[in-house]
């Protein structure tokens, strides 16, 4: 606004907003996480409609109804689609260059119906492509167990 | 619908990087010329809906303050936490309610206060996606992006064109943010890439600036100085975006198809004379195009080479520039909806479309447009 000389940023107040919150996971997500320290993938199933959600969804949003069933899927997946990043969020909020490209999907595993975003350790890639998972042979918690997908021999 | 309603006001603040004013002094400037516009004063504002964000606004109630700028003291007044095209639908179901026959709809935002990205990564599944920290919105855009390429053919030019059309006719838009004179495919194919395929050309800018219309009812209506008449409304919420296809926008669809059959309109492709879209990404454009029943499905590549969504085309999309050129998050849709009116009153200025009787105008949100909104707009 142009209502006076030199009012250009006058003044910048940073204002921290830095919560932490402890959401709890749920039910279905713990199971999930306990699997992958077994190097299992579980998906949840809707016994109406046979739909499997992975990651594990406690509701069938389709059915309006819990899912109440577990399924373990194989490590083999199919790439759904995928983009080369260059650029990711930083802590700052804002992009940033990242050291090296890498390569993130949407992978849809054998038997599920939904796909999980995750990192695909190649040189390239395409829709179709079959992949498996790696497992972090040292993970330093639950979260990182599923490193990343590699092209399937 | 039982009682009629039209946009009688309408305004925007220049869209700018970082602008010199508050979030309060952009409200007033856009409140007060939109009441302007519609000829109204303050006392004839019956309710009061903004579109604004507490995580963008860095307070919670966000609305809260925005009272004294909006003209709400002491009125009906409610927030979207949206697009501002939700805002006015909110208004318009406050109208067509009948207890009151004037309500004022703004969306604001300022990119320069809040950490640009930290929003979309704040929308993402807390408990896996957001700890993976792959998606982002523009990730998400890209996987968007491929998975429509793929499943049709669709080439990075075609894109590309997209955003050389809207940077383009944006030069004509004197509150554009982003304008670049004679854009080419070339330039944008040029621009940096930020993760395959998009590029920057092709993504929103990180934009300030506020959006405000007046809606009115019945006499108020018939009486005011303008009137862009709201003849349909549609809107639909898909799923989370790894749990339904990326290639097409369903809900968008969806939400086209009951507006058209609200608004009557048989022939979109024919009945619609031009159409502003909440364009984040350039791809989505194409995308719109085939959900929103333009083209056939698959061909928004086709149709975006043929030269039909240009300026001078048969069926002119974003003449100001579309999100592309401004994104003030909270705002973008709604100014859609208020460019779309301004064609239809004829009041565009240079970026004005000859004869436009039909517009349709289009808002979404959430990550790889989850949620769409649509709004056919008509004349006399
Ligand atoms: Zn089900």
């Amino acid at each position: 606004m142009k209502s006076g000389e030199g009012l250009k940023n006058v003044k910048r107040m940073s204002v921290p907003f830095a919560p932490v919150f402890n959401w709890s996971v749920g039910n279905w997500m713990e199971q999930f996480f306990d699997g992958l320290k077994q190097k299992k993938i579980l998906a949840s199933k809707c016994a109406a409609c046979g739909r499997v959600y992975l990651p594990p969804r406690m509701i069938c949003e389709r059915c309006f109804d819990k899912t109440e069933e577990w399924v373990e899927l194989p490590e083999t997946g199919t790439v759904e689609t995928y983009t080369m990043a260059h650029v990711g969020v930083a802590d700052n909020g804002e992009l940033e260059d990242l050291p090296e490209p890498q390569i993130i999907a949407m992978v849809k595993h054998d038997g599920a119906d939904t796909c999980m975003a995750v990192r695909v350790d190649a040189q390239d890639c395409n829709v179709g492509l079959r992949v498996k998972a790696v497992w972090n042979a040292e993970p330093d918690g639950v979260l990182d167990a599923l490193s990343a997908y590699r092209a399937l021999d | 619908m039982e009682r009629e309603v039209a946009i009688i006001g309408y305004a925007q603040t220049p869209y700018e990087e970082d602008a010199d004013a508050s979030r309060e002094i952009l409200v007033l400037r856009a409140a007060r010329e939109a009441l302007a516009s519609a000829g109204l004063s303050r006392d004839d504002i019956g309710t009061v809906i903004t579109a604004n964000n507490d995580y963008l606004d860095g307070r919670t109630i966000s609305n809260m303050r925005l009272v004294e700028p909006s003209g709400a003291c002491l009125k009906d007044e409610s927030k979207v936490e949206m697009d501002g095209a939700y805002a006015a639908l909110y208004a318009l179901m406050r109208l067509l309610s009948g207890f009151h026959d004037v309500a004022m709809v703004i969306g604001e935002s300022q990119a320069s206060v809040y950490p640009t990205y930290a929003p979309g990564v704040m929308t993402l599944d807390p408990t896996w996606d957001r700890q993976r920290g792959l998606l982002n919105e523009v990730s998400a855009a890209a996987l968007q992006a491929r998975s429509y390429m793929n499943t049709y053919g669709i080439s990075e030019e075609q894109i590309a064109a997209v955003a050389a059309k809207n940077l383009g006719n944006a030069v004509k838009n004197p509150l554009a943010l982003r304008a670049v004179p004679g854009a080419t495919v070339e330039q944008v194919m040029g621009s940096r890439m930020l993760c395959s395929p998009i590029r920057e050309m092709c993504a929103w800018p990180a934009t300030d600036g506020a959006c405000a219309i007046v809606l009115a009812a019945g006499d108020v209506a018939r009486k005011a100085n303008r009137a862009a008449w709201i003849r349909g409304v549609g809107f639909y919420h898909d799923s989370y975006l790894t749990e339904r296809p990326l290639d097409k926008m369903t809900s968008l669809k969806m939400a086209a198809d009951k507006c058209y059959a609200m608004a009557g309109i048989e022939h979109p492709e024919v009945e619609i004379d031009l159409a502003e879209i909440s364009e984040l990404f350039a791809h989505e454009e194409l995308m719109a195009y085939e959900a929103l029943g333009f083209c056939a499905e698959g061909k928004g590549g086709e149709f975006i080479d043929s030269g039909a969504t240009r300026m001078d085309g048969i069926l002119p999309v974003n003449p100001s520039g579309g999100v592309l050129a401004a994104n003030a998050v909270c705002a973008a849709g709604l100014a859609r909806l208020a460019e779309a009116a301004m064609q239809i009153t004829g009041e565009a200025g240079d970026h004005q479309v000859k004869g436009v009787k039909t517009a349709l105008a289009h808002g979404q949100t959430g990550l790889c447009a989850q949620e769409n909104i649509v709004y056919v707009l008509g004349g006399e």
